[in-house]
Order: C-alpha cells, then structure tokens, then sequence
C-alpha cells in the first residue's frame, strides 16, 4: 500500500482525474473529499461490500424458489 | 386463457410500463458483477410484481426485481442529481424504481438501501446505494396471500 502524509487541505490525485483532499483531521476522525468523474463510483468500503455480498447472494436464485415467489406474490388490494 | 375482470387492473399501469422494455444498459454495473453491463427485463407474475433482470452475457446471472410500492408503500427513495446525469435522464417522472429480491426458502427479502433506478426513455439503469438512509440491505418481504 502507497502510504502519503497530507494535512488538512492538501490532496492527492489518482490517475488523471480523482481528486481526494483532506478537510480536517480530528482525533481519529478524518474528514475527505473526493472528486471524480461521474462513472467513477464512491462509497464508504463497508457500505459497498455488503452490497456486493447481498447482490451476489441475490443473483442466482433457486428456480423452485422463484416459482414459489412469482405465485405467492399477489396485489396488496383488490377492488369489489 | 384470461377472462378479463375488473380485478385486474389494480397494478395495470405499472405492468404496462414495464412490458415493452427489451435491454437496458447499466451506466455503472452492479456491486460484484463489474462484467455484465446489459440486461434485460422480463415478467415473472401474472400481476406484474416479480420481474427477471438478466444479464445478456450469462443467463445464470438473474437477479429478481420488484416494484417497491405493493410491499413498501412508505418507501420514497430519493434520487440525486448525479445518479439523474448518469441514466442521461430528461424526465425524472420516467424513472422507475425496483428493488432487488432475495428469494430465500425460509424468508424473502428486498434490498432498500441500493433499488436499481431505469430510466425509460434512456433504457440506462444504475444501482444506487442511498447514502446515509439508514435504509435496509434485507428488508423482510411480508408475502402477500
């Protein structure tokens, strides 16, 4: 891992377009920036990885189970 | 096979908005699937609430979706900007929003926190994670008999 010092106010640049700037440390809590392109997609580490474990479990699922859903699924109301 | 009623027409706005879509391309891919950016969108119920969103490069990646309103009328996700310039969105009154299903044999269910958003005239799609909703990854789906 690329370890840099910066302090608040200072960034660092990834690739030719991503911008990540520091601004403000306290205690063990750091506030950043990031700036990026809009395809480039940010979000916290923990946030994400749970998506990518709930859409991976999501993914494939079970035929029977689908056939169940698809049946069992019907409109909240009915009119008279 | 099907005698019109009355009955059916609860949700029929909704299924006719959703029947004639063919491909959608995602402006950003799904968390874990970086590889599959085209899917298609295919009805699974008769009352148009279970969808197949299916990726046209490997079939086996089939994620089911759903419109949030029949399961979770509360539910009002707010789109930002970016995620509007992203999907090319003229309209925001033509975004569609589904949630990703969870099909399980002991329960069911639907990803709140991170719906797919279509956009109907762009037919582009994204998975949006809402920051800071405190909105649910597995939301229980109550199965409505």
């Amino acid at each position: 891992m690329l370890v840099l010092t910066r302090k608040a106010g200072e960034s660092v640049i990834i690739g030719d377009d991503v911008v990540v700037t520091v601004l403000e440390a306290r205690g063990d809590v750091i506030r950043i920036g990031i700036e990026a392109p809009r395809d480039v997609q940010v979000h916290r580490e923990e946030v994400y990885r749970e998506l990518q474990a709930a859409n991976r479990e999501a993914a494939s699922p079970d035929e029977a189970a689908v056939q169940a859903l698809a049946d069992s699924l019907r409109p909240a109301a009915k009119p008279d | 096979m099907s005698t019109s009623t009355a009955s059916r027409l609860i949700g029929a706005t909704m299924t006719d908005a959703w029947l004639d879509m063919p491909t959608i391309d995602m402006a950003s891919p799904m968390a874990g699937f970086p590889a599959h950016r085209q899917f298609v969108l295919v009805r699974l119920n008769e009352q148009g609430l279970l969808y197949a969103f299916t990726s046209t490069q490997d079939p086996n990646i089939r994620f089911l979706v759903a419109p949030p309103e029949p399961f979770f009328p509360d539910y009002a996700p707010e789109i930002e900007n970016d995620v509007l310039a992203a999907l090319n969105t003229k309209d925001a009154d033509r975004l569609l929003v589904m949630v990703v299903i969870t099909a399980g044999v002991e329960e069911t269910s639907a990803n709140l926190l991170a719906p797919i958003i279509v956009d109907r005239d762009s037919r582009r799609a994204m998975q949006v994670i809402l920051q800071d909703s405190g909105l649910p990854v597995r939301a229980i789906m109550r199965r409505m008999a």
